[in-house]
């Protein structure tokens, strides 16, 4: 099994190419503005590292939100490219699911990704990485007051967040998140959409 | 000598467009999802919303395009992108997937400019002639560009505030017509007479364009009769609003072909499909024997098809980015 790994919805570039198990290839670098420049050049390098070529993969696994609105949309459209071409299927993930995947923790999870004016995208999951609590754009506070009523619980971020429970960054495990999905099938790419979690402030003002 | 087939994709405001054109001249099947109908609702494109559509149909346009065309990207010769100007979120949809097609299938990627691709969607028609003037009239831009040759862009001039598009798009809308209010005005000033007196823009002795004040006239105009209590004759105000705006870009437009003795015209953008404008180009160029070409309507919009033509021309010059090759919301024509 040959699988490419896509992960820009924040300001690095989190990929990795596992071939039968092992993580042969990878890469976690921030790049911000330079992201839509650099993405496809590093994971081209990626493959050459691995030794394979694009025609070479089973399926992608990328993740589909939430975070930087450009930044998901940049790692989608090359994944869906790249799947479309080969007509291999495509696994989207959430990026918070991700981030509980890597945490090692017998608590409960909580990745947070700052969305501003007080909120976040988060969800809560479990030690065995079930959602408890479904992954949605809302208030800290009231994230925050849901995980109280649950025990323990490890919040993971890479974000400056005003939080005084155990805060862990995060440091996506590329193969352990690859190996929690190797039942999935995946989905045609075209079908493949960021999960923004949020509209746009025109669709809120409109009320759509 | 080898035909060339170039695919183009466009996505720099709100169509995803993908074409392959033969050998800059012949369109051999064009796929492009427009997404007027939802910014309708917001009066104008919103750019976060346009770059969610450009994702979810950039592979479809892709695919349908070439189903059209009977033809695999194995068949392509290379791979046109717009690279700028644009709105930023939406031209690194496109930019994405020509860069990974382009890798993917081993073929060369050709960067075009998004005016350039309006100037050659005249190629589609007939090869362009030089030298020449291009006039390019659209949403984001009203500019008037002198051709020696191939990808040799002059620029005589600009507007210095408002585009054309833009003016108009905002007449309409005090005029109260709905977006893209444009054509729609083209349409009303028909059944009107140019009764309402305006500021003429401009009038000077540069190439440059100024229809921000044009602009604050209608509106102020509006305002005032609103307020005194006076209907508004809306097909007046709009046959008013035209006759000044058109008279200014064709007499500009008529100085830059006279001062370098230039006997081709071509017109470009999205506002070269408004019916005054064509007409009144058409009486100039009669008049003074200049070769006028302006490209059908579904050429004038946005369409991948101009970037794979001006794509074509840049491929034969040599032109090529690698992999780093990224979006640019702003950019001189070249």
């Amino acid at each position: 099994m040959r699988v490419l790994y896509i992960d820009t919805s924040s300001d690095y570039l989190y990929s990795g190419i596992i071939i039968d198990d092992k993580l042969v290839s990878s890469i976690k670098r921030k790049y911000e503005k330079d992201l839509s420049k650099e993405a496809l050049p590093k994971i081209i390098e990626l493959f050459d590292k691995a030794d394979i070529t694009p025609k070479d993969l089973d399926k992608i696994i990328v993740v589909n939100g939430p975070g930087s609105f450009t930044g998901i949309r940049i790692g989608i459209t090359i994944a869906k490219t790249i799947a479309w071409a080969l007509n291999i299927n495509i696994t989207p993930i959430s990026g918070l699911t991700a981030m509980a995947i890597s945490c090692n923790t017998n608590t409960y999870k909580m990745p947070l990704i700052d969305a501003r004016r007080g909120y976040v995208y988060g969800g809560i999951y479990d030690k065995d990485n079930n959602k408890v609590i479904e992954d949605s754009h809302i208030e800290l506070k009231e994230l925050l007051d849901k995980s109280k009523e649950l025990g323990e619980v490890t919040v993971i971020t890479n974000n400056d967040l005003d939080i005084n429970i155990k805060k862990e960054s995060y440091d996506p495990d590329i193969l352990k998140i690859v190996k929690h999905f190797e039942d999935s099938n995946g989905i045609n790419p075209h079908l493949v959409n960021p999960i923004y979690l949020k509209k746009t402030e025109a669709e809120e003002k409109a009320g759509l | 000598m080898k035909d060339v087939y170039i695919l183009g994709i466009e996505s720099s405001c709100d169509e995803t467009s993908c074409s392959i054109v033969k050998n800059g001249t012949v369109e051999l099947a064009t796929s492009t999802s427009s997404q007027i109908d939802i910014h309708e609702n917001f009066g104008g494109v919103v750019p976060e919303i346009a770059s969610r559509e450009h994702v979810k149909n950039i592979t479809l346009v892709i695919e349908d395009c070439l189903k059209k065309a009977n033809m695999k990207i194995e068949d392509v010769t290379a791979i046109a992108i717009t690279y700028g100007p644009g709105l930023i979120g939406s031209l690194l949809v496109g930019m994405q997937a020509a860069k990974t097609l382009s890798y993917i299938y081993n073929k060369p990627l050709v960067p075009v400019h998004h005016i350039a691709g309006h100037i050659y969607a005249n190629s589609l028609v007939e090869e362009l002639k030089f030298p020449l003037i291009a006039l390019v009239v659209s949403g984001g831009h009203t500019e008037l560009i002198k051709m020696t040759d191939h990808f040799n862009f002059e620029k005589l001039g600009g507007t210095l505030d408002d585009a054309i598009g833009e003016c108009y798009d905002k007449v309409a809308r005090v005029m109260g017509l709905p977006y893209p209010g444009g054509p729609k005005l083209d349409k009303l000033s028909k059944e009107g007479k140019p009764t309402y007196k305006l500021p003429i823009p401009l009038n000077d002795d540069s190439y440059n364009f100024s229809f921000s004040g044009l602009k604050s006239a209608v509106i102020n105009l509006n305002h005032n009769e609103e307020q005194k209590g006076n209907d508004i004759n809306k097909a007046d105000l709009a046959a008013s609003f035209q006759k000044v705006a058109v008279t200014s870009i064709v007499s500009k437009t008529k100085k830059a072909l006279k001062d370098y003795n230039i006997n081709n015209l071509i017109v470009a953008g999205g506002v070269a499909a408004n019916s005054i404008l064509r007409d009144a180009l058409t009486d100039m160029c009669n008049e003074n024997n200049i070769h006028l070409s302006i490209p059908p309507l579904k050429y004038c919009t946005d369409n991948a098809a101009m970037i794979a033509s001006a794509g074509y021309y840049a491929y034969k010059l040599g032109r090529r980015a690698d992999y780093h090759l990224n979006s640019l919301s702003t950019t001189a024509l070249n």
